[in-house]
């Protein structure tokens, strides 16, 4: 077994401990700064585009006039009015499509001639994206949150049942011959076996389905008009706002990164990471 | 089958077993009619050429497949699922790598609504006997392949079963640790007086740990010889007194001329159930 604490025998000198530490700031303030290059890139050559050409404020603003609607807007609370509702509607439906989903990719796993068939329907599901569905939903369910929440969780919905499927598929059989043969009745094979052996897969499901699926809301907010990001970045162009529709693509952007970061990662560190069943 | 004799009390009784399994392109015959009886307290070991249906006769007795033809029980019992009292364990991928050494090893007796104090007291106990002190709250993840084993071995004897079934359990660890396990296994049978079944492909393993040593033809495989293996005691086996010893090395002997025969002689036989070479450290 190699052992991974660090080798005793070596002292290092007081001081160097010191300077260690600072090193290690330092790569880590590094590390963030190799993220932002990118932001900072497209930042400069938007400015750039803005200064050499002659483009009117109703074409293309400023990155100055957009951080000043983006304080404007935080300050006058609209953009919490907006954002808090795209949060929620995703919030809600990736809670319902999880609770579904995941049975669902259950009951198909464990059967391998349901996962057979069912298969090729989930592909074709896949094919019709959540927007497509938008007519239908209009239709049936009126301009209401209804709506948005029917597309987005149809577009959440499908990754989460397809890999739960497959992750139900993948663990090894040993795992449950062995349960079996220490008198593991079903529910133990579900709770002790099949729940985590999937969870990793699972959890590939949930993030491309909240990918998918904040795409889905925005599109729909912006059919839909009963508030959301996609809302206000479509009311916005009706009176020609630049600086509205780009600070609310922005916004959109970020909040997505927030969302991954603060929702889906932590619970494959806490789970997947230690476990070493991480896919990378 | 040159089967012992009835009065003595046997364990497991195999007879008549015969194995097809359903394949795309129809019907294939797994293993020939075999007879095995195992007794109490025995530590049988078979060894046969790949692909034989040694591995076929093993998920038999642990109830994970029904026999196409033939009777297994378990202490007068027939078996029809998998049991308690039938512990496994296998050649890899069996402990969970989402539960801690500890937690795997008292898996069985959690199922069995063991309490926890009590459980704490037999994982511990095994923890020891095993040689993991210090692992108890890795995942299986941090761990070596021969460690692993040890918890997949340990998991299996804290569940307390009468009778352990092992396929190949040491054949995916390396040479070295492999003689390190094989002893190990040894000294814990001794001490806990268990009636096993072991599976391998290696003449010299089969001959280390066997109380009687089964020999199995090719595909379709049946029992082609029994060789009981003389103790002078239980346990206390190690592998330099069993290659000075001129009788154990005549008695591998005997069993290897016997795997050889089935080489080669069936189709596409790629695997040779050859001695260890790591026996003559």
């Amino acid at each position: 077994m190699s052992a991974t604490a660090a080798p005793t025998g070596v002292r290092p000198r007081p001081g160097s401990e010191l300077s260690a530490l600072a090193l290690a700031g330092l790569w880590r303030m590094v590390r963030w700064l190799k993220i932002l290059v990118p932001f900072a890139v497209l930042v400069a050559v938007w400015w750039a585009i803005k200064a050499s050409g002659d483009f009117p404020d109703n074409i293309l603003v400023s990155p100055l006039q957009a951080w000043r609607t983006f304080v404007h807007l935080v300050s006058h609370g609209v953009m919490a009015e907006y954002a808090s509702t795209s949060l929620t509607m995703i919030g809600i439906s990736a809670l319902i499509s999880t609770s579904i989903g995941v049975p669902i990719g259950f009951a198909v796993g464990v059967n391998r001639y349901a996962a057979h068939s069912l298969e090729g329907f989930l592909r074709f599901l896949q094919g019709i994206s959540g927007i497509a569905w938008l007519p239908l939903a209009i239709i049936w369910f009126g301009f209401s949150h209804t709506t948005t929440l029917v597309i987005v969780i149809y577009t959440l919905i499908v990754p989460i049942v397809f890999n739960t499927m497959i992750g139900v598929r993948a663990i090894p059989e040993n795992y449950v011959l062995a349960l079996r043969s220490l008198g593991a009745g079903r529910m133990r094979l579900v709770t002790d076996v099949y729940l985590p052996g999937a969870l990793p897969s699972i959890v590939v499901g949930l993030r491309l389905g909240m990918g998918y699926g904040w795409r889905a809301l925005i599109a729909a907010e912006m059919l839909v008009r009963k508030g959301g990001l996609g809302d206000l970045i479509f009311g916005a162009r009706t009176f020609g706002q630049i600086d509205r529709i780009i600070v609310g693509m922005i916004t959109i952007g970020c909040l997505y990164i927030v969302v991954d970061r603060l929702l889906v990662q932590p619970i494959e560190n806490v789970t997947i990471a230690r476990w070493g069943l991480l896919r990378k | 089958m040159s089967a012992p004799a009835p009065d003595v009390h046997d364990k497991i009784v195999v007879s008549g077993f015969r194995h097809f399994f359903d394949t795309a392109d129809g019907s294939v015959q797994a293993t020939d009619t075999v007879d095995v009886r195992i007794r109490a307290g025995e530590f049988v070991t078979l060894v046969g050429p790949s692909g034989c249906g040694k591995t076929t006769l093993l998920k038999a007795i642990a109830g994970f497949i029904r026999p196409t033809e033939g009777t297994i029980h378990c202490d007068g019992n027939l078996v029809r699922a998998p049991g308690r009292e039938r512990g496994v364990v296998f050649q890899e991928l069996a402990i969970l790598p989402w539960r801690t050494v500890r937690k795997n090893i008292g898996h069985g007796l959690e199922i069995a609504g063991v309490r926890r104090a009590e459980r704490a007291q037999t994982v511990s106990r095994l923890i020891e006997l095993t040689g993991l002190v210090g692992f108890e709250d890795r995942y299986p993840h941090e761990l070596s392949g021969g460690m692993r084993q040890r918890v997949a071995v340990a998991r299996t004897w804290a569940a307390d079963p009468d009778v352990i079934l092992m396929d190949e359990p040491f054949a995916a660890v390396d040479a070295m640790t492999r003689l390190t396990l094989q002893e190990e296994l040894a000294r814990l049978c001794a001490a806990t007086n268990k009636t096993v079944f072991f599976i391998t492909h290696s003449v010299d393993e089969a001959v280390f740990l066997g109380d009687r040593v089964l020999v199995m033809t090719r595909r379709p495989g049946r029992i082609k010889a029994v060789i009981e293996v003389p103790r002078r005691a239980r346990g206390g086996r190690n592998w330099e007194s069993f290659t000075a010893d001129p009788q154990m090395q005549g008695i591998a002997e005997q069993v290897l001329r016997l795997v050889r025969a089935e080489r080669g002689a069936g189709p596409a036989n790629e695997e040779k159930p050859a001695r260890a070479a790591g026996a003559t450290t």
